[in-house]
């Protein structure tokens, strides 16, 4: 073993040094961001760490954190400006600014231009390269089960159900960004203090590139992704080396092969080869199911303050000209269980997705639990006690029910990362109880049993109830339901209504747009109707049913019509 | 005035080469970075089929066009269509490119060699015209009608034929497509040959003008074809060729004016404040996607 | 927990790669520093007619791959050739080990440690570039294992320690040398500088050039610079023409110096260019033709001298490779029959007799004309000043 250490010092070293990097990529890829600065951030913290190595002898731990910082800010500085750019959009921003980066380092006196920097003194040893590494993947070990994690899978999933969650998105990335500069600033300053010389040309594009090959083949759906990714693509051509390949075309060749091999075959990367063979997750939410204590219902946020918990006056939407609503103004009291339905086109989704701060109204007045909207971002209205479903539902795919679930709780669960990460151990109590509330609520919609197989898996009708369970686990004061039933049968609307019914009688408000009419009649106490972005009715279901305007606005024809409703039963 | 036309026929060859890459994109929302060793090996092919098997050039130059075409097909056959239904077909579809194009270079390595080839002296017409102070060789006139004849055509192709139509529907939404009747895993093979026989073109083209022909050529051109698109709107083919112009022109006019040193940063800030200022870049339009 | 599932498999990978390397690593590598060992505790013998049993292990690093692979390929048959020809005389037989640095710094200092601890070389050759040299020289140099560069011409490279050497002429060197018989030549006033921007070689001779200018006391007009990769100089070379200078200084790598040639015939430059070492090559001649003429370039090596030596390298090379040698083969030629010299006068495989036989080596007969090392461990040889006329170097007068 100490021969082989000797023998491989340097490739095992530069293994970890490329597995700090591929976390580097990792953090922001767990977000859903592709970004590829990361080898301009390294590049950056490489320099200064090495100039302040050079020039004032500073002490190399004391270097290490000035390199991390400087990576880390980099990264903030950058994410500000571009995170509002999406997928390869992102990509190619952050590509130009590694090639600004680098011909910068190029031009510059300081850095030594093309000639490069040099004598750094080589002061990294194996042990502190392994300990870097160990220290990431720790990092990411913590995270993943935090609610900070989930709330990035939440957001790598699905960026606009994320933000309906109360996941405050803007943070969430520059918190990835940020964490993946600094470990991108940890790799630069453990390679120039390992290789000793840096050039502009060791941190360009195709670096980029390298950290999202380890990445990708070492998987991003586990943590220890990026160490087998670094370690196996890192160790390619020393192994070549050894099976006596012939230096020249062959090794990139098999290297390509290889590589190929593994995107094509091993999906979810190499990471993805252990899955098999070992514990799933389910074990680990049943610790932590046991440990929970069994609470009662759910119960929903408390009153604050009087009035209203929605008020709208005269709010209008235009899009370029087009109205979708005019003078709408109505109010939604605690306790009320409203309907609001419409013919297709009526505005009823614009409404909501007002309510939700969604989409901003052009006109009017906008109040949620006294609280007026201007511009609030949804996260924000989330976490005034409003939760909502979607019309296309809008679930966490690859995430499990439960965890699916869990992010619906965001509001309400407490901060847990920072306490994991150093093992304190009320974040296990605080996040035995996440879970255990997301069990409550998976079982009022009555999916417990399946709470560990991802949402994609679900059908139509179980996702519909499976969004219901994730909008209640934030403890709302006011539920959304946009067009709950569609798709599903009789019977499975027959069960949507009592289950409406029982979250009403909770105590939560409940707004419930829908075309099944039966169902509105069935359940709500008021009924609000639109048509053609207009309010023309508000009462009692049986009362509207009979309104001559609606059943104009149902039947397109005139009001002699003797015809009620369709499916409108008292 | 020379500057102008350097920047011309510079940009007109980006524009090429962009033009491949962005025509993926638009219709297949993937972005394949094998294209810059398709752009590699139409060199390649190119000066195999004129100096070893001593093909006329028009000849040569056609060879490699059809080359790319079947390299098209190759890529999307291993890169591409194996993940096709995948959840991460994005991102395996860019590592699986970049893995090919490491194995398609290694390839060109092994055949070629790593020293650099040209075309012996002579190859080419030494006829150059004059104007307004600028001198343009024949063979630059004749690359720059090459070019220009095949964007417009390109451009006709995609607008006007219904091969064009039914690859605008893919591009806008292939189920819908599926259930038109279109053979959408034919479009999606048309569009990687025509993609790669545009990026073979730009390739050989880009070794007639500057007799230069080395495995690492693709590299350079690479990134700055992830620029022109954006420039010019990812998958706008109009916006390819004016982003090609432009940055071209900016190239050129930049090492004139500010001193070359600092000529890409010229390039990759003006990338930069577009992409911020108008994410869709020139000409591209916004996607709706459906909330 | 999935964490410990997977630090167990880790570790299982780990035992198995030990145990491979464990096997390679070990055993051959112990068996050569014996016979090296064995070796110095014979009598030493004179210079040329030593014998050692087991064949001296040189390790030899060059780019193959990667942007240097250019230069990489030719200095590998030029250090082949050296090694199969010293073979065949008998006596001390040679062993080359080859690993390629990928022209990566990263992929250098693997291949140095595989060949210091796992081979065991008595002297490595290489590598192709100075960055990477930066990186790895400092491996052997902490090992105790002498190191020769056949191409690295960056300041500082010898100043790494006392087990680094060299044999190629610095720019330093080779460039005052050029622009003073330039200057003679064209009685130069003005001149325009090109050069790229982004490579340690290429930056160097640049700042060399300008330094010599100005000692000669020449006005350099207008400055240009371009990228590693790039194909188009027009805007460059117009530029440069616009200043109206009395020559064009290029300091270029073989890649781009042919197509500067080319474009500044194609834009009309019909005054002198001096070339650095980049254009130190007869491939440059044949692929730029009519455009090459006229161009002056400073060299380690001299291909058309009359040397004997010279056209037997010469026509040896042509035989073995596909193509006539450049100036890099001629180095790597040359620094492969230097480490024969210091290996058969030390007749010892052991690296701190080379090294120490290295330091003897004065005034040897090499391809490179009369070789000898500095104090400083750098190369001591007459550079020349070449000129391309008909289609061939020349001396320039």
């Amino acid at each position: 073993m100490a021969d082989f250490v000797r023998t491989y010092n340097a490739v095992l070293v530069f293994m970890a040094i490329n597995g700090v990097l591929a976390f580097s990529m990792y953090a922001v890829l767990i977000a859903g961001q592709l970004s590829l600065a990361q080898a301009a951030f390294a590049s950056i913290a490489a320099y200064t760490s090495a100039l302040l190595t050079i020039n004032l002898g500073l002490p190399f731990p004391l270097v290490v954190v000035v390199g991390v910082s400087v990576g880390a800010i980099v990264a903030l500085l950058l994410g500000l400006p571009v995170l509002r750019l999406r997928g390869v959009f992102l990509a190619i921003a952050t590509i130009g600014f590694g090639e600004m980066v680098r011909i910068v380092a190029l031009n510059l006196d300081i850095t030594g231009g093309a000639i490069g920097l040099r004598p750094i003194p080589k002061v990294v040893t194996l042990w502190q390269a392994y300990l870097a590494l160990a220290l990431c993947a720790c990092f990411f070990w913590r995270l993943r089960p935090s609610k900070l994690g989930r709330g990035l899978a939440a957001l790598r999933e699905d960026e606009v159900a994320a933000r309906a969650m109360g996941i405050d998105v803007v943070r969430y990335k520059l918190f990835a960004f940020t964490v993946s500069g600094a470990m991108a600033g940890l790799s630069g300053v453990l390679f120039s203090h390992f290789t000793r010389f840096i050039a502009p040309g060791q941190f360009g594009f195709e670096r980029a590139v390298e950290a999202l090959l380890y990445a990708v083949v070492g998987g991003t759906g586990h943590w220890l992704g990026p160490v087998l990714g670094g370690g196996f693509l890192t160790f390619l051509p020393e192994l070549q080396r050894q099976l006596g390949v012939e230096a020249g075309w062959l090794r990139p060749f098999y290297n390509g092969l290889i590589l190929l091999a593994v995107v094509l075959f091993v999906p979810g990367g190499l990471v993805g080869l252990g899955r098999p063979l070992g514990v799933s997750r389910r074990r680990r939410f049943g610790a932590a199911e046991k440990a929970a204590p069994s609470v009662e219902a759910a119960s929903p946020a408390g009153p604050s303050g009087n009035g209203p918990l929605v008020r709208l006056e005269d709010v209008g939407k235009s899009y370029g000209g087009l109205a979708a609503l005019a003078n709408v103004g109505f109010c939604v009291e605690r306790g009320e269980v409203v309907g609001l339905i419409g013919p297709n086109g009526a505005g009823k989704t614009t409404l909501i997705n007002i309510v939700t701060g969604l989409t901003q109204a052009s006109t009017g007045v906008v109040e949620v639990r006294g609280t007026r909207l201007r511009r609030t971002p949804a996260n924000r209205v989330t976490s005034l006690g409003v939760a909502r479903t979607f019309q296309q539902t809008k679930l966490f795919a690859h995430l499990s029910a439960r965890e699916n679930v869990a992010v619906g709780g965001h509001r309400v669960a407490r901060d847990t990362f920072l306490r994991r990460l150093v093992f304190v151990p009320g974040a296990r109590r605080d996040e035995a109880s996440d879970l255990a509330r997301a069990d409550r609520c998976l079982a009022m919609v009555g999916l417990l049993d399946r709470a560990d197989e991802p949402a994609e898996r679900f059908s139509y009708g179980d996702q519909r109830r499976l969004e219901i369970a994730r909008a209640l686990c934030g403890e709302p004061a006011l539920l959304l339901l946009d067009e709950p039933a569609a798709g599903m049968n009789h019977v499975e609307a027959q069960s949507l209504a009592d289950l409406i019914r029982s979250i009403a009688a909770r105590g939560v408000t409940i707004l419930l747009i829908e075309h099944n009419v039966r169902l509105v009649m069935r359940t709500c106490s008021r009924v609000l109707v639109l048509d053609f972005g207009r309010l023309i009715a508000d009462g009692p279901p049986g009362e509207v049913a009979r309104d001559s305007e609606v059943i104009r606005a149902y039947l397109g024809t005139s009001a002699d019509q003797p015809s009620s409703v369709p499916e409108a039963g008292p | 005035m020379q500057q102008l036309v350097n920047g011309i026929f510079l940009g007109s060859i980006y524009a090429l080469f962009a033009m491949g890459y962005t025509l993926v994109f638009g219709v297949l929302d993937l972005l394949n970075l094998a294209h810059q060793a398709v752009f590699m090996l139409g060199a390649f092919i190119g000066w195999l089929l004129a100096v070893e098997f001593g093909w006329p050039l028009w000849a040569a130059v056609i060879g490699a066009v059809a080359a790319g075409a079947i390299l098209g097909l190759l890529i999307e056959r291993i890169a591409f269509a194996p993940l096709r239904g995948r959840p991460d077909a994005h991102f395996a579809g860019l590592i699986s490119s970049i893995a090919l194009a490491i194995v398609m270079v290694a390839v060109a390595l092994g055949i070629f060699g790593p020293q650099t080839l040209r075309f012996p002296p002579g190859s080419f017409p030494s006829a150059r015209v004059s104007f307004a102070g600028a001198t343009v060789s024949v063979l630059q006139l004749v690359i720059l009608a090459v070019a220009v004849t095949m964007m417009l055509g390109l451009n006709w192709l995609v607008a006007s034929t219904r091969l064009g139509r039914a690859m605008r529907a893919v591009a806008e939404n292939p189920r819908a497509a599926r259930v038109l009747g279109i053979n959408v895993e034919r479009v999606t093979l048309i569009t990687f040959m025509l993609s790669s026989a545009l990026g073979s073109t730009a390739g050989i083209l880009f070794a007639l003008a500057f007799n230069s022909i080395r495995v690492e050529m693709g590299l350079a051109i690479e990134l700055k074809g992830l620029a022109v698109i954006i420039v010019g709107g990812m998958g706008s083919l109009p916006g390819a060729m004016l982003g090609g112009l432009l940055l071209g022109l900016a190239e050129v006019f930049s090492v004139a004016r500010i001193g070359s040193g600092w000529r890409d940063v010229v390039a990759f800030g003006l990338l930069f404040a577009i992409l911020l200022l108008r994410p869709h870049g020139l000409l591209g339009r916004k996607r709706v996607r459906e909330v | 927990m999935d964490g410990l599932r997977w630090i167990a498999i880790l570790s299982v990978g780990a035992l198995l790669l030990a145990a491979c390397g464990g096997d390679g690593g070990t055993s051959p590598g112990a068996e050569g520093s014996d016979a090296a060992a064995g070796a110095t505790d014979t009598p030493s013998q004179a210079a040329g007619d030593c014998t050692l049993d087991e064949p001296v292990k040189v390790g030899v690093v060059f780019s193959q791959t990667g942007p240097a692979a250019v230069y990489g390929s030719t200095q590998l048959n030029g250090a082949e050739l050296a090694a199969e020809e010293q073979n065949a005389e008998g006596g001390v037989t040679y062993e080359l080990i080859v690993e390629d640095d990928a022209s990566d710094p990263a992929q250098g200092i693997p291949a140095f440690e595989k060949l210091i601890n796992q081979d065991q070389v008595s002297i490595i050759m290489g590598p192709t570039l100075s960055n990477t040299a930066f990186s790895t020289d400092p491996v052997a140099q902490d090992a105790g294992v002498p190191v020769l560069g056949v191409s690295n011409t960056a300041e500082g490279i010898t100043e790494i320690g006392d087990y680094i050497w060299r044999n190629s002429l610095t720019e330093g060197q080779v460039i005052p040398q050029t622009i003073e018989a330039a200057v003679g030549a064209f009685d130069l006033q003005k001149v325009a500088t090109l050069y790229g921007d982004d490579d340690s070689f290429t930056v160097s001779g640049h700042d060399t050039f300008v330094a010599a200018l100005e000692e000669q006391g020449v006005d350099v007009a207008t400055t240009q610079t371009f990228a590693k990769g790039n194909t188009d100089f027009a805007p460059q070379l117009t530029a440069a023409r616009d200043a109206d200078p009395d020559a064009l200084v290029v300091s270029a790598l073989a890649e781009e110096a042919a197509l500067i040639l080319q474009q500044a015939a194609e834009l009309g430059i019909d005054v002198p260019i001096i070339g650095g070492n980049g254009f130190n090559s007869p491939a440059i001649i044949e692929q730029a033709g009519e455009a090459a003429e006229g161009v002056v370039v400073g060299a380690a090596w001299n291909s058309a001298s009359d040397d004997p030596a010279t056209a037997d390298f010469i026509t040896a090379y042509e035989e073995a490779a596909d193509g006539a040698p450049d100036q890099f083969a001629a180095q790597a030629y040359a620094g492969m029959n230097l480490i024969a010299m210091a290996v058969e006068s030390a007749c010892s495989a052991e690296p701190d007799a080379i090294r120490d036989a290295l330091g003897g080596i004065t005034g040897v007969e090499t391809v490179l004309g009369e070789f000898s090392f500095t104090e400083s461990r750098d190369a001591d040889h007459p550079a020349v000043v070449q000129i391309v006329e008909d289609g061939s170097f020349a001396i320039l007068e």
